[in-house]
């Protein structure tokens, strides 16, 4: 098996990786880059959503994301959303509304929302619903998620 | 997970290229194949990656029939204005797979291919006769989707063989097409039960062509023509349930596994027919004022 | 301390919570760890079978295998369990289920694991296996324990039963079947090794009960105890899940065999059939009630599938037992209960532990009695509750916070007359239902149960809290510093607890049975005062003043003549002089000799109760018998509230896991395979949960709770299933009987 290498912008800096093609975003991200904030919660099968990560734009299970996909792409990963120290509005708003207990799901939370409010800024609660509905989280009962996600969008136009 | 070598083609003559080598498998979107091939339960020495191939997205209307790439994503599809015109049972469908993170990366063509008895898109495809153009190195042939779907999971697909597109023509007139899927949950639901109905009236308000395509009730989605014939010709204002029950029974042959049971699948298929046949019906009233 | 409250009641943001939204929060699979080796384990794939042999020779000169270890191998104890140590850490001669552990393989790489696992040659002879508790319980069932395959029988009775069913005018009996339900914690269970210097091992685990592991390692590796460090990662949810100590003992076993550093993460699969679930229980029930209403008597027989190994069955039985009558008063009651062992993965504690398998039972049945009476199922229950100062059939008196069962009552009746008044959707059938509950509080009678927290006054000011109990995500950590923020009159900001290490930490004992904040709280109050009149003793001695003759109030000492110093100088003085300021104190959870009965087993009763109620409204669909849950309501009394959005968030959440169980939660055995993933074990998803939610907190003070709080960890997932079947009931006139509600079942196909 042939190791491949990808280019791609992470958090937005050009990113080079090399790897084994058998192996997937998340496993790249975790155990290459040292960036843990995407996890596994369902063994790789795309039904938890704990590893989601933006790619293009587009909220993506990382899990499901073979490396030599990624290339040319722009991936925002949870460690990618503050700015120059500066947390993310979604961020602020998670801590406000009380949205995070156990917090293991809340990366894949954090960026499922964003990507929601990238494209469409003023969702109601049913399309807050769908949008999250690929996102497991035992501890909240997602009221708190939903009120997090109303309080970043007043916070006016997206990133 | 498996071993493989990689290819990631950007042009379709690539795509074929590294296909027709012994052992090579396509990957789209890959929300059925990673998991899959980490459960051991899919193989391929060779793994073509075709999210390059930006020729194989699209949603056209070529007049006389619709194509739509093989590549296109289910969120395409169901943001797809011309397709909500054209295919409304297909736009529901595809809204009702998986969840925000697969539908922008699971394509019709990996549905079509992994070929689920569940499957979502295959419904709608069905009533409308669509029909499949595959291509490999050599050459291309056009398949009905009908028989290009041989059993669980089992395709007509060959060696070297990938779907390039899949097409349809409109209907035209009073018309009407409608999806309905029942799933144990609302999020990230798998179909227990799922129908497509396309209905077409006459001047009559009677029901001149029908088409039902059923899914988990058999090995693979299927067309229910015994109960398409049993409404030919009906009006559909009458309560068809008794119908489409009997029709039903000679024709559809679910089973009792870990999702549900036998019984239940045989009546639900009964009233999601009815359910989408009424929504079609209203819509080719809708059509033909 | 005053009426108007600093800290207490408040919602305040988390400290942690910043950096669960940045992903910095390391959680055990997170850590960075130099020279970490791969750990695998070779789980059986049969549910019952011999082990007739053991070939490691292949595996072991697989090139980058540093260790095959099996039983035989495990220096110390070989067994473990908190209450019946019969848990092999590896199996031995036997395999009980399906994923039991055989062989732990170390190796450098996964490539060399997965070889070794492959390679290993382990044959086994299997055996007839059985599944459920009721045949296993007969003689002629295949013996999986040596004593027998009934490891509790409890036989709980009061009154006359028979005389109590004569006294009725109407019999009712129905038999519940409660499924087996995955904690559902995303966090997989995770553990982490380091063997040190001089025989000495550190172990992060993500686990409810760090000092337990410490005990359990200590004796797997036959090593003392002071020589093994247990610290905790970030917790990513345990709700009772985590109390096991399968995988820490494992990972301690690998990184001693190597000397090295070993870290054990199960796959959810592994989850699945590999760690302990909510016991499934068979419960036949029988009611006898008068024509007015009141209950007369209960027989219950409760069959319990505590699966290979005991774990907590046996407490689970207890509370199961205890709580059967619900908050009802029934004179005449005979209990049964069975634990069993069968070839199913492990049962054990899970949030609510019993309770909410007896209370499908009670609060179904209490309808069921309501519609044979032609009463409304408001009425039914006020004609039966208990009141303060009454007994429970266990002997257990009921304080002043029954007065929560009335208030109950009334805002059920409210919430439903206004849910019922909802305009139902076409071609639905709504249904409106409720269910009360009783969750106990604490470990039960006569089972030890200390906390131990202490206080440091840090010389900039902070009071660090050492938490002697794991956090585990559900915001331990912030009611504990509101409660002590609130007792030293400090801000809550100037308050902080620290991450769990067990080597300078008193023993706060396992987080569980909704009474953390209670052990804790308590504790850390008496901390706080005592750490008050330390303050004022070393402020004396510096002023040269009597101790008696100074205040200490809002972070500063109080002179006589009303000059104030700022207690930050003070810490500054003793910390010249290297003194730290600090506190212990130790809780005990209270059963007073004189309310609480002695004459049953140990670890009953429990003597403290939380109350509730929860209504649904459902819209079913007639022809689909799918059952949306559109409308919701959770009461609950907590005594106090702590944290205001940490009471809603775990009624909220706990609401969520109880419609998983009311709905969709199953772990199946089809074709001889467990259910073991996400894919078809379904947990509710935002789209599966109610859109109109409502909570309503009651605050009746708990006289010996911190600022009067109770526990509300487990409660809020008790009354939800009963409240969902009652409301399909009322909506579709059928009554399921057996968890989850599920289409198939609405319709009886």
């Amino acid at each position: 098996m042939k190791e491949i290498t990808v280019s791609f912008l992470l958090n937005g800096k050009r990113t080079s990786v090399t790897s084994l093609p058998n192996r997937t975003l998340l496993d790249v991200l975790r155990e290459d880059l040292g960036l843990t904030g995407a996890k596994d919660a369902c063994g790789g099968e795309g039904e938890c959503g704990a590893c989601t990560v933006i790619m293009n734009g587009n909220s993506v299970n990382s899990c499901l994301v073979f490396i030599g996909q990624i290339e040319g792409t722009q991936i925002t990963t949870i460690e990618g959303l503050m700015d120059k120290g500066e947390f993310h509005r979604l961020q602020k708003a998670f801590v406000e509304a009380g949205a995070v207990q156990c917090g293991f799901c809340t990366p894949g939370v954090i960026l499922t929302a964003k990507a929601l409010l990238d494209n469409d800024p003023h969702p109601t609660d049913q399309e807050i619903r769908e949008g999250l509905s690929g996102n497991l989280c035992r501890c909240t009962g997602y009221n708190k998620m939903i009120d997090a996600i109303h309080l970043a969008e007043q916070g006016g136009l997206h990133d | 997970m498996q071993e493989f070598n990689y290819h990631r083609p950007v042009t379709i003559a690539e795509l074929k290229e590294f296909l027709s080598q012994p052992g090579a498998r396509i990957l789209a979107g890959g929300t059925d194949i990673v998991p899959r091939m980490r459960q051991g339960k899919f193989s391929a020495s060779i793994l073509v990656d075709t999210s390059g191939v930006k020729a194989m997205r699209f949603i056209e209307d070529q007049g006389s029939e619709i194509v739509l790439g093989a590549l296109t994503t289910h969120q395409e599809t169901a943001d797809s204005a011309l397709l909500q015109n054209i295919n409304p049972a297909l736009v529901t469908a595809a809204e009702s797979i998986g969840c925000q993170q697969t539908r922008c990366r699971g394509t019709l063509g990996g549905n079509i291919a992994n070929a689920s008895p569940a499957a979502d898109t295959l419904p709608p495809l069905l009533v409308f006769d669509a029909t499949l153009l595959l291509q490999n190195k050599e050459g291309e042939r056009w398949i009905p989707i009908e028989k290009f779907l041989l059993g669980p999971g089992k395709t007509d697909l060959r060696e070297g063989e990938f779907i390039h597109s899949i097409s349809f023509k409109p209907m035209i007139g009073s018309w009407g097409a409608a999806f309905i899927k029942v799933g144990k949950r609302s999020g990230m639901a798998i179909s227990v039960a799922n129908a497509a109905v396309a209905v077409e009236l006459n001047d009559k308000g009677k029901i001149s062509d029908i088409r039902i395509a059923l899914g988990s009730v058999a090995p693979t989605v299927i067309r229910c023509r015994k109960i398409e014939q049993a409404l030919l010709g009906k009006e559909p204002e009458m309560a068809l349930m008794k119908e489409i029950h009997d029709a039903s029974q000679e024709e559809i042959s679910p089973i009792t596994d870990i999702r549900s049971t036998e019984e239940y699948r045989d009546h639900a298929a009964v009233v999601i027919i009815h359910r989408a046949l009424e929504n079609a019906v209203e819509q080719a009233k809708e059509r033909g004022r | 301390m005053t009426d108007r409250f600093l800290a207490v009641g408040k919602s305040l943001h988390r400290k942690d919570a910043w950096d669960k939204t940045t992903g910095k929060a390391l959680y055990t699979a997170d850590i960075p760890i130099e020279n970490l080796r791969v750990g695998m384990i070779v789980r059986s794939p049969h549910h019952y079978a011999r082990i007739l042999e053991i070939d490691k020779n292949q595996s072991q000169e697989i090139p980058g295998v540093l260790a095959v270890l099996s039983s035989d191998d495990i220096p110390g104890a070989k067994v473990f369990g908190s209450l019946i140590p019969d848990q092999p850490s590896l199996a031995i001669d036997v395999v009980r289920h399906i994923g039991e552990p055989v062989v732990l393989i170390i190796a450098e790489t996964k490539q060399a694991a997965q070889e070794a696992a492959d390679q290993i040659k382990i044959s086994y002879q299997p055996l007839g296996a059985v599944f459920d508790p009721i045949q296993a319980a007969r003689e002629d069932a295949p013996r999986l324990h040596p004593d027998g395959n009934v490891i509790t029988a409890l036989n709980i009775n009061d009154g006359d039963i028979e005389k109590g069913f004569k006294e009725a005018d109407h019999i009712l009996e129905d038999t519940y079947s409660l499924p087996r339900i995955h904690p559902g914690y995303m966090e997989l269970e995770t553990s982490l090794a380091i063997w040190g210097e001089n025989q000495t091992i550190t172990v992060w685990v993500s686990s409810q009960h760090p000092f337990t592991d410490q005990d359990f390692i200590a004796a797997a590796l036959d090593l003392p105890v002071e020589n093994v460090r247990v610290k905790l990662g970030v917790i990513g949810g345990a709700f009772g899940g985590k109390e096991d100590s399968s995988l820490s003992i494992l990972a301690a076993l690998g990184a001693w065999a190597i000397k090295g550093a070993v870290r054990l993460v199960n796959t959810r699969r592994e989850s699945f059939v590999a760690h302990p679930k909510r016991h499934p229980a068979q419960i036949h029930y029988k009611l006898g009630a008068r024509s007015d209403g009141t209950f007369t008597a209960l027989k219950a027989e409760v069959h319990m599938d505590t699966g290979a190994y005991a774990s907590y069955g046996p407490a689970v039985a207890m509370i199961l037992t205890e709580t059967l009558a619900g908050s009802y008063r029934i004179p005449n009651v005979q209990v049964e209960s069975y634990v069993v062992y069968t070839n199913s993965p492990l049962s054990g504690a899970m949030r609510g532990f019993g309770s909410p398998q007896s209370h499908f039972a009670v609060e179904s049945m209490v309808d069921s009695m309501a519609e044979e009476l032609g009463m409304d199922p408001v009425q039914i229950r006020r004609a039966n509750i208990l009141k303060v100062g009454e007994k429970m059939f266990t002997g257990v008196t009921l304080n002043e916070t029954a007065n929560a069962l009335p208030i109950c009552l009334d805002q059920a009746q409210e919430i439903m007359d206004r849910f019922r008044a909802v305009e139902v959707s076409p071609g639905k059938k709504a249904g409106v239902g409720m269910a009360l509950a009783a969750q106990s509080m604490g470990l039960g009678a006569n089972v030890p149960d200390d906390s131990s927290h202490r206080l440091e006054w840090a010389p900039d000011g902070r009071v660090l809290i050492h938490l002697g109990s794991p956090d585990l995500g559900q915001g331990l950590a912030m009611a504990v510093e509101q409660i002590t923020a609130e007792a030293l009159d400090l801000p809550y900001s100037q308050v902080e607890s620290l991450p769990l290490d067990t080597l300078d930490r008193p023993n706060g004992n396992v987080t569980c049975a909704s009474r953390m904040t209670y052990m804790a709280g308590n504790a850390l109050i008496d901390a706080s005062e005592k750490l008050i009149q330390d303050l004022l003793t070393h402020a004396g001695e510096i002023l040269e003043v009597p101790a008696k003759k100074l205040i200490y109030k809002d972070g500063q000492i109080i002179k006589e003549d009303g000059s104030k110093l700022p207690v930050v100088e003070f810490l500054g003085r003793l910390a010249e002089k290297s003194i730290t300021l600090t506190s212990e104190s130790t809780f005990s959870f209270p059963y007073p000799e004189e309310t609480t009965p002695q004459d049953l087993p140990i670890g009953m009763p429990h003597v403290l109760y939380c109350f509730g109620a929860q209504v649904a409204r459902v819209e079913v669909d007639p022809d689909l018998g799918t059952v949306e849950v559109t409308h919701f309501a959770a009461i609950h009394d907590v005594g106090k509230v702590i944290s205001q959005s940490g009471v809603e968030g775990q009624i909220e959440g706990g609401v969520a896991t109880g419609l998983g169980y009311a709905l969709y939660e199953t772990m199946l055995r089809k074709d001889d395979q467990w259910v073991d993933s996400f894919t078809e074990y379904l947990l509710p998803t935002s789209k599966d949960l109610p859109t109109h939610y409502e909570n309503i907190i009651l605050e009746i003070p708990e006289a010996s709770g911190p600022y009067g709080a109770k526990g509300i960890g487990e409660i809020p997932l008790v009354p939800t299933a009963p409240a969902v079947a009652n409301a399909v009931h009322d909506a579709a006139g059928v009554r399921v009987t057996e968890l989850p509600i599920s289409p198939e079942r609405v319709l009886g196909l």
